[in-house]
């Protein structure tokens, strides 16, 4: 069962493959055997960097192979063992150089330098696809934890004296500043730097506009009860207007929808979403698609009382405004279908009456932002 | 260098075979030594969610061997409050460079699926998957129920 080396007192147990095997036959005439790539990969493969081996190196006691950089190393990193079974290797001199196992490689790849570089494209490409599909992900979830982490700044509040009519804001701008806040100096960046370049030809005239820059950046945080309350009516308020003057309401759509990656608490009265295109009725060929590319997929956060008719107009207008020299007159004011996906592959059309929560409430109900999809509707 | 380029081929490999029970693995493109994914066990009384853990690969990787840590709390014998694991595969004296992270993965798999009392992280828990396997079962239903995530559904 077992042979005994000479010299030292060693066993070495026999597997039963090694007690059945007998000696092939050597293949003398032009027979071919076809062995697939795959399979001879973990033979011709070194188990360090998973490459193909390099200047190959046998352990001299175990027999196991290693690319000559690979082995030297690992024995340099401290651990003097042999990385596939540890087996005690004393030294460099506890390897032999493997030149046919070279040899054997280079006839099965003649063009190794080829072969690699395949696998450099192939690796590339597969990361490449995955990470555009993470991408999607960590923005998403870099957008929550942002409304998470984000101190409290009252933008909100900023915007609806921006919106509401003219005796709300004059009203609410007094209580504010006898809140007690520091007037900090605020950069505003991220009220006026945004894109909304027609917003202000259409019904606020633009002093109205530029009023939140000089305002305190930290307002809410004073006072937040108050704030809410406030809030909650203003946002009534507004919606009231819009549903007056249908044609100028998106500008608050616009407004309270493009505050992704700004100072605001995500609180229950609003909803994150991510809007994509549909994805069988908006595909590559659409002529909106081709014209949107990169900036299909799109970030919003609104509130929860917000309509798919509001939705719905704020993308038109959205998409409008940014297609401005590449869309043609014919495209202009779009009409949009809405969809819900509870499900994957699922997509579930929406009435334009309901609002965003009771869309959340039926179809999402899971904590992440909303996901919804849009069609263009020819009219 | 070396550990980014192997870990780039094991993450390819090991999202190409599509295991059942490690799922979702996420990693940060700017950092590739940091892996996160789901585990989701076949065996009761873990069948009824999945369990975060995130692996951590030393920069001398493949020369030292990764950490496991979990991220979801787990009524487990091998598994510690701090979501510490105790896995041989990949304890500094057992580890050998040529181990591929989804062997460790099926070997924690498996370590979730069946608990070594004889090792345990948490001796009362062990005690009690030994001496009291039913009480065992209810309590860690119970604390799967409360704190797991969600099991993919397909």
């Amino acid at each position: 069962m077992s042979s005994t080396e000479p010299s030292q007192n060693k066993t070495w147990e026999l597997s039963l493959y090694e007690l059945h095997r007998t000696s092939q036959e050597v293949i003398t005439d032009a027979t071919e055997i076809a062995v697939s790539p795959r399979s001879l990969h973990s033979e011709l493969m070194c188990p360090i960097c998973l490459d193909m081996l390099k200047k190959t190196m046998t352990t001299k006691e175990c027999l196991h192979r290693f690319c000559n950089d690979c082995i030297i190393t690992a024995l340099r990193s401290g651990n003097k063992e042999c990385p596939t079974c540890r087996k005690k290797l004393v030294s460099k001199r506890s390897l032999r150089p493997d030149p046919n196992f070279d040899l054997l490689i280079s006839k099965i790849y003649p063009s190794r330098d080829e072969y690699e570089a395949h696998q450099e494209r192939v690796l590339a490409k597969l990361s490449m696809s995955h990470s555009q599909a993470s991408l999607v992900n960590s923005i998403t979830e870099g957008i929550k934890l942002q409304s998470q982490n984000r101190p409290q700044r009252s933008r909100k509040n900023q915007e609806e004296n921006t919106n509401t009519p003219n005796a709300n804001g004059i009203a609410e701008t007094p209580t504010q500043n006898g809140g007690g806040t520091v007037p900090a100096p605020k950069d505003g960046t991220s009220s006026t730097g945004n894109p909304t370049p027609s917003v202000q030809s259409t019904s606020n005239p633009a002093s109205v506009r530029s009023t939140p820059s000089p305002v305190p950046s930290n307002l809410s945080s004073v006072s937040k009860n108050t704030s809410t309350t406030k809030r909650a009516k203003s946002i009534l308020t507004s919606e009231r207007s819009e549903e007056s003057e249908s044609s100028d309401g998106r500008t608050e759509g616009e407004n309270s929808m493009d505050t992704e990656g700004e100072g605001e608490p995500l609180n229950p009265n609003e909803i994150e979403l991510v809007f994509k295109p549909h994805p069988t009725e908006m595909t590559g060929d659409n002529h909106l698609m081709r014209a949107l590319r990169d900036s299909s997929v799109r970030y919003l956060k609104t509130t929860a009382n917000a309509s798919v008719d509001h939705l719905s107009k704020y993308l038109a207008m959205r998409l409008t405004l940014d297609l401005d020299a590449e869309l043609p007159e014919a495209y202009r004011l779009l009409n949009f279908c809405i969809y819900v996906a509870p499900a994957p592959g699922q997509f579930v059309p929406l009435a334009g009456s309901q609002t965003l929560r009771q869309i959340n409430d039926k179809f999402w109900k899971v904590n992440k932002p909303l996901e919804m999809y849009y069609s263009w509707k020819k009219t | 260098m070396a550990a980014t380029r192997r870990l780039q081929k094991e993450l390819n490999d090991i999202r190409q075979s599509g295991l059942k029970s490690f799922r979702d693995i996420q990693v940060d493109e700017s950092n590739i030594l940091t892996w996160q994914g789901l585990i989701v066990p076949d065996n009761s009384p873990y069948n009824k969610g999945a369990f975060r853990i995130e692996i951590n690969f030393p920069a001398e990787y493949p020369f030292k061997p990764p950490k496991i840590s979990f991220k979801t709390k787990i009524y487990h014998p091998n598994i510690d409050e701090k979501g510490q694991v105790c896995l041989p595969i990949i304890s500094a004296e057992n580890w050998k460079p040529a181990t591929k992270t989804d062997q460790v993965i099926q070997a924690l798999v498996a370590l979730v699926n069946d608990p070594e009392p004889e090792h345990p992280l948490r001796a009362e828990l062990a005690e009690e998957f030994l001496k009291d396997r039913k009480k065992f079962t209810k309590n860690a239903e119970e604390f799967t129920k409360k704190h797991s995530e969600k099991r993919p559904s397909d």
